[in-house]
């Protein structure tokens, strides 16, 4: 019995498992992409890595043959495992987007658990047979094979976090098709439910929730929750919320890649679509906006398909281009929308805008801020007027919109302070639009801090750029997090002569945080822009 | 998919039958292409069955068999859904939970129509067909509802209203306070019951103790009230919520003794219990429309649904009036139902709304509170103390 080898091990494969968390948070967030993972992976090589490498190469030199200076290392070794535990709870406490305890992520986990737990229980059994221990390939040897794999797999947790991807792939695609099936015959036994799909490159989770909103004011609806728009995320919607009394479900579809909203299409069936715009987000897995232009439409070739009708944000002059095609309902702010919104006024409690669409006129205000969210709003009126909800249903349900989280969201922070909280936004536009917001604050001190725009293939500096140049014409303070992004910004930000004291440029949130946080009073205003998960903030 | 529909029935009421004679018409009468019916009967002990039989109003003759053949059930939330469970499912023989969508209380009188079952259903969160439990408990004292009525501007009789308590103990003066504030004829009433029962007319001081008696078997708050002797009742039903709401033909019931009594109500034309008289509130006899002029029907239908909102009404509530014929036709508003017998179909059919029609618009104003409620919330679905994401707890720092 070679107790303090055994324990050795066991000690470190318990300490690959804890650093399998990060992996599988980040897996988590790449939405079970092995290559979007590994996009992540690439740029992600950091001191503890190289670590975790040097330690592999001790365990190698050291594993075999059983002197006492070798256990020694070992057990060395092991010690070292648990500090690296316990920088795995740090890391978790500093994370933004945590990882979440799905049943996927605990079957992922349990599968990596069980590939280094039989790693380790065949290799003790060998150790403790009877085997002929004079031959080349004897017991020992074997043993010290089976530990240095389960070794490798434990220092460098990435692989770990593939290999037990890859074991619970096939397992995790049966129990999806069964998954779909089963949301495609609840939907099949509901013949009145009507399907809405919603998609653009944005605002699709803001319309989506304000047209909810609205429509319940005459139907029982169902919308899809948070920012979902997986084929998974219907199903599990379908599944969960549907009831026999619901009359109206609708299904945000989002796009990474061609094909994307046609297979939602097939889940939902929607009969009505909303194509709020069309832009270079994801341009980086499309590769073009022509790719980009067509996913979207999928949903208007279904729906057209289907009879039924698209609602085209006429504002938007891709989308315009190709809306003679379609059976569609126009919306926008122009003349010749079927549905426009006219004499927008905003400020910094709101807006306020009418309605105009066929012969009918109204007025609405919300509390909303964004003058994108006007055509949001607009968007939602156009199908709920065509489903017979009225001009007075409709202006009350805007009266009482409220913000989606970290959407614009308007909220009091740290010593008196005010938050525009728009840390999802995703829209290099919207970013612009969110910025500009600041400009209706008067003469409060105005605090931007934001990590830049991403996934955005080669606009990217493009549009990071046009973000600096945005922030210094309307704020006092610029705080950049992460260096990546920073570069272009700054530039932009410089370009139009900002006192550069002003521009601060952190590693992480927390950072961030620490440098704002003695700034804060009842005289500023702050606004978090744009996405922050743990993906990009470094 | 159809809608699971559970519709309560019975109760540990004094009106009992009279919701199962309701609740049965209702169940004939629903749109089974779109409703699934699960009736759930409590008994007078307050147990709960479930069972098929329960549609067939011959079944409630024999109870004993009756329970014999149903199921004991109880209903649980689980999973954000409320279930319908079994509870004499054995190791073999199980039953499969049923999930209830929304639920239908057909029940009358105290314990169950005055708020109770209506909170019951509240802490489930199951949506559910008619007012909510304000309302409900608003018409079942019929002293507070004049309050509310009163200061809603709704006409009704001023009252004297006293617990038994206080009866006994100052008897003379509280006998002496009626005669001088109100003066025969008297009606004595129960202060909390539906229906007809321990309501008594007085002509002089004898009767009138006697009757304050009775009615103090039936409750523990006794009111006296202005007997209007040249007299003509009329209801009105309102069906909608406080939104929007709309009010039905009028009716005028013919009285057979000076009050609408309790056999008068639900066995008319009948002797005891054969299944002919059962029909309850839909047999009585009646004037349909009621023989007034327009505009008297007008302003009763407004006084009705000002009444409705006055208290907050939703689904269908009876509005019982009473006619002053010997002052102008003056009208007061007399009780409501919030739960009227037969859910007072005869006088939406007489609108031109088929029961069955009336039946889907209650269930779906059911869903509509709900909804109305879910909008209120619909940002609150994340826990605040949970939100370290963008800490708060970095204003320690």
């Amino acid at each position: 019995m070679d107790i303090v080898l055994y324990i050795s091990v066991g000690v470190i494969a318990a300490s690959g498992l804890f650093a399998l968390c990060r992996q599988l948070q980040m897996l988590q967030q790449s939405s079970y992409y092995p290559s979007r993972y590994w996009g992540w992976l690439k740029g992600a090589i950091r001191v503890r890595t190289n670590l975790a490498l040097m330690g592999f190469l001790l365990f190698i030199g050291s594993a075999w043959p059983s002197t006492t200076y070798n256990r020694c290392v070992i057990f060395v070794l092991a010690a070292l495992s648990l500090i690296r535990i316990k920088l795995c709870f740090s890391d978790r406490r500093k994370s933004i987007k945590k990882l979440v305890f799905t049943d996927r992520i605990k079957r992922t986990f349990v599968a990596a658990a069980v590939f280094l737990a039989a790693l380790i229980t065949v290799g003790i059994l060998l150790g403790e047979s009877s085997l002929d221990q004079n031959s080349i390939v004897n017991a020992g040897f074997l043993q010290y094979i089976l530990f240095t794999i389960c070794a490798f797999f434990s220092f460098i947790a990435p692989a770990t976090c593939l290999v037990a991807w890859a074991i619970t792939y096939p397992i995790e695609q049966m129990g999806a098709r069964w998954y779909v099936n089963d949301a495609k015959k609840i939907l099949k036994n509901m013949p009145d439910l009507k399907v809405i799909g919603v998609t653009g490159s944005y605002g699709k989770t803001s319309t989506k929730f304000i047209l909810g909103r609205i429509l319940n004011e005459k139907f029982n609806v169902v919308v899809t929750p948070e920012s979902f728009n997986t084929p998974m995320g219907v199903v599990r919607t379908v599944r969960d919320k549907i009831q026999p009394q619901t009359q109206i479900f609708i299904a945000e579809m989002g796009a990474k890649n061609k094909g994307d909203i046609k297979e939602i299409c097939e889940i939902a069936d929607p009969t009505i679509g909303i194509i709020t715009s069309v832009g270079p987000q994801h341009l980086d897995t499309f590769g073009n906006i022509e790719t980009i232009t067509s996913t979207k439409f999928e949903l208007a070739d279904w729906c057209q398909n289907k009879n039924g009708k698209v609602f085209l944000n006429a504002d938007n002059e891709i989308i315009k281009a190709r809306s003679a095609n379609y059976n569609s309902v126009l919306y926008g702010t122009t003349e010749t929308c079927d549905c426009r919104a006219e004499n927008i006024v905003y400020g910094p409690s709101g807006l306020s805008f009418n309605i105009i669409s066929g012969n009918s006129e109204f007025k609405v205000s919300t509390k909303l801020l964004g003058v994108h969210n006007a055509l949001n709003i607009t968007a939602a009126a156009a199908v709920a007027l065509d489903l017979g909800v009225s001009c007075d249903d409709i202006a009350f349900a805007v009266s009482q919109l409220k913000p989606v989280n970290h959407r614009l969201e308007m909220k009091s922070y740290l010593g008196g302070s005010t938050l525009i909280d728009d840390a999802y936004n995703a829209n290099p536009e919207g970013c612009l639009e969110a910025v500009r917001i600041l400009g209706s604050f008067g003469d409060m001190k105005k605090i931007i801090v934001t990590p830049g725009l991403v996934e955005l293939g080669e606009k990217e500096y493009e549009c990071n750029r046009r973000l600096g140049e945005e922030a210094a014409i309307y704020a006092d303070i610029i705080i950049l997090v992460g260096p990546k992004r920073a570069v272009p910004i700054a530039e932009g930000v410089k370009s139009r002569g900002f006192n550069e004291e002003n521009l601060h440029i952190v590693q992480s949130f927390a950072e961030a945080r620490k440098l704002f946080t003695p700034m804060c009073d009842n005289n500023t205003v702050i606004i978090f822009e744009n996405d922050l998960p743990d993906n990009y903030a470094g | 998919m159809k809608t699971n529909v559970a519709v309560f029935l019975g109760c540990m009421s004094v009106e009992h039958e009279i919701s199962i004679i309701s609740a049965v018409q209702a169940m004939h009468s629903m749109d089974t292409n779109k409703y699934e019916i699960i009736p759930i009967y409590v008994t007078k002990q307050g147990e709960f069955l479930s069972g098929d039989v329960l549609k067939n109003i011959e079944e409630f003759k024999d109870l004993a068999a009756l329970k014999e053949k149903c199921h004991p059930v109880s209903l649980v939330k689980a999973n954000g859904r409320v279930l319908m469970k079994y509870l004499d499912n054995k190791m073999f023989k199980r039953q499969m939970d049923i999930e209830i969508n929304v639920g239908f209380p057909i029940v009358h009188g105290t314990n169950c129509e005055d708020g109770t079952i209506q909170g019951y259903l509240e802490m489930l969160g199951l949506p559910y067909v008619g007012c909510d439990v304000l309302a409900s408990a608003l018409g079942m004292d019929k002293v507070i509802f004049k309050t509310v009525l009163t200061a809603a501007d709704v006409p009704v009789l001023p009252c004297v209203s006293f617990t038994a308590r206080e009866f006994s103990a100052n008897h003379d003066t509280i006998i002496n306070q009626i005669e001088n504030q109100i003066g025969y004829p008297i009606i004595i009433k129960p202060a909390n019951l539906g229906s007809s029962v321990g309501i008594s007319k007085v002509e002089n001081r004898a009767e009138l103790g006697e009757a304050i008696c009775l009615a103090c078997s039936f409750a523990g708050k006794v009111l006296a009230e202005r007997a209007v002797t040249a007299l003509r009742e009329i209801n009105c039903s309102v069906l909608g919520d406080v939104d929007n709401c709309e009010a039905s033909q009028l009716e005028e019931p013919i009285m057979t003794d000076k009050i609408l009594s309790y056999d008068d109500k639900y066995r008319s034309g009948s002797k005891g219990k054969s299944s002919e008289g059962s029909k309850g509130m839909a047999s009585l006899s009646r004037k349909l429309p009621a023989d007034l002029p327009q505009s008297k029907a007008e302003e009763i239908k407004e006084i009705a649904k000002k009444a409705f909102v006055a208290m907050s009404g939703s689904g269908v509530c009876r509005i019982d009036f009473i006619m002053d014929t010997a002052d102008n036709d003056k009208v007061y508003v007399n009780e409501a139902n919030t739960i009227p017998g037969s859910l007072s179909f005869y006088l939406w059919e007489a609108s031109g709304i088929k029961y069955t029609e009336l039946l889907d618009r209650l269930i779906q104003l059911a869903f509509k509170r709900e909804r109305n409620r879910d909008n209120i919330m619909f940002t609150m679905d994340s826990n605040i103390l949970s939100t370290k994401s963008f800490g708060f707890k970095g204003s320690k720092n």
